[in-house]
């Protein structure tokens, strides 16, 4: 089975992210919405992780756009058709909360 | 596709917006959904006690508006509304308080609503934090 | 057959009435019958040490409640090894021994074995 992991966070100060990437499986997905996509800010140390494993990593877009973030080309950014389809192509979500 | 939508947020957090906009596009695709749940803080947006500024968005409301309109089953933990003074009519009857927060299309009931939509439906949704 | 459902909790027991809501919903389901799992995790594994005291901040005793828990027929009960490592708390002293002390590979196994997760 396959699980889409939901942060919500921001990366900072928080170890939600970590705990996620310990336990996150190869068939998994993660998606960064509200302050979780300050993870795709470039020179720090959640965008040089995320960079580093090859994850299927999804952005919210609009969360992207809120916060002047770039959308690198290792990450997707959706919309929400596009999460609630991302929701069913995996069997659970998880959404640390 | 089945979902179950919980919320564990108040209405000012972003992640209840969130929450919502999935809940929208969720039916805009045809698909549906079994049950909204709101448990911990998320009871607070079903309170009709809660005034947003007018250049603000009304989320109370627009869960009210969203719930009516499409005739779904909005349940709200009884428990953690009690706790938070999100009362119905027959609560606030049943503890004497004045304050009555929330009523129709709500409905107050136990945490085994949750457990029954997550057996009902295909994929449970949580949202809730930030 | 009945939907798996695996709990994570991730708060400390003094922060408010997150780790208890998040037993309850744990609790709800093995009165049901279901099968409900229950992972402590970061900061949720302080509701597993020794010797704590409710009475101290006026609040009611969650370990007394988390001690029911097999009696409520929830026996799949888990602890993050590491997150135990990292804030001092050696798995023998924990206050729930039925509790499977896990590596992240292993929660990584486990999530992928329930139905559906809620991590709170």
């Amino acid at each position: 089975m396959s699980t889409l992991h939901v942060l919500s966070h921001s990366p900072f100060g928080n170890d939600r992210l970590s705990s996620c990437l310990r336990v996150i499986g190869a068939n998994d997905a993660l998606l960064l919405s509200g302050d979780a996509a300050y993870a795709l800010q470039p020179g720090t140390a959640p965008f040089t992780t995320l960079q580093a494993r090859s994850l299927k990593l999804f952005v919210l877009g609009e969360d992207a756009q809120a916060r002047a973030l770039e959308v690198p080309d290792w990450a997707k950014a959706i919309d929400y058709p596009a999460f609630v389809e991302l929701s069913i192509h995996y069997d659970k979500v998880n959404s640390w909360l | 596709m089945k979902f179950a939508i919980a919320l564990f947020s108040a209405a000012h957090a972003p992640s209840s917006r969130r929450a919502l906009l999935f809940a929208q596009a969720a039916l805009a695709g045809g698909h549906e959904i079994v049950r909204l749940f709101f448990y911990q803080d998320g009871v607070y947006n079903a309170s009709g006690s809660v005034v947003t500024p007018q250049d603000e968005q009304d989320l109370p409301k627009q869960w009210r508006n969203f719930v009516s309109e499409h005739q779904l089953d909005g349940v709200v933990c009884i428990a953690a509304a009690l706790r938070r003074g999100v009362l119905n009519e027959e609560e606030a009857q049943r503890y004497q308080r004045e304050a009555v927060a929330v009523g129709a299309p709500w409905e107050l009931s136990g945490l085994g609503q949750l457990h029954d939509a997550v057996q009902d439906a295909d994929r449970l949704i949580c949202f809730g934090g930030a | 057959m009945a939907k798996s459902l695996l709990i994570i909790s991730r708060q400390a027991p003094w922060s408010g009435p997150n780790a208890r809501e998040a037993l309850d919903i744990v609790l709800a389901g093995g009165a049901f019958d279901l099968p409900i799992g229950l992972l402590f995790l970061d900061d949720g594994v302080f509701q597993l040490a020794a010797k704590q005291d409710a009475k101290a901040l006026q609040q009611k005793d969650l370990s007394a409640n988390l001690q029911a828990l097999p009696m409520f027929g929830v026996e799949d009960l888990f602890v993050c090894g590491e997150s135990a490592a990292a804030r001092g708390l050696a798995p023998k002293g924990l206050s729930l021994e039925e509790a499977q002390v896990l590596a992240a590979q292993e929660i990584t196994a486990l999530i992928d074995r329930y139905d559906q997760v809620i991590t709170l």
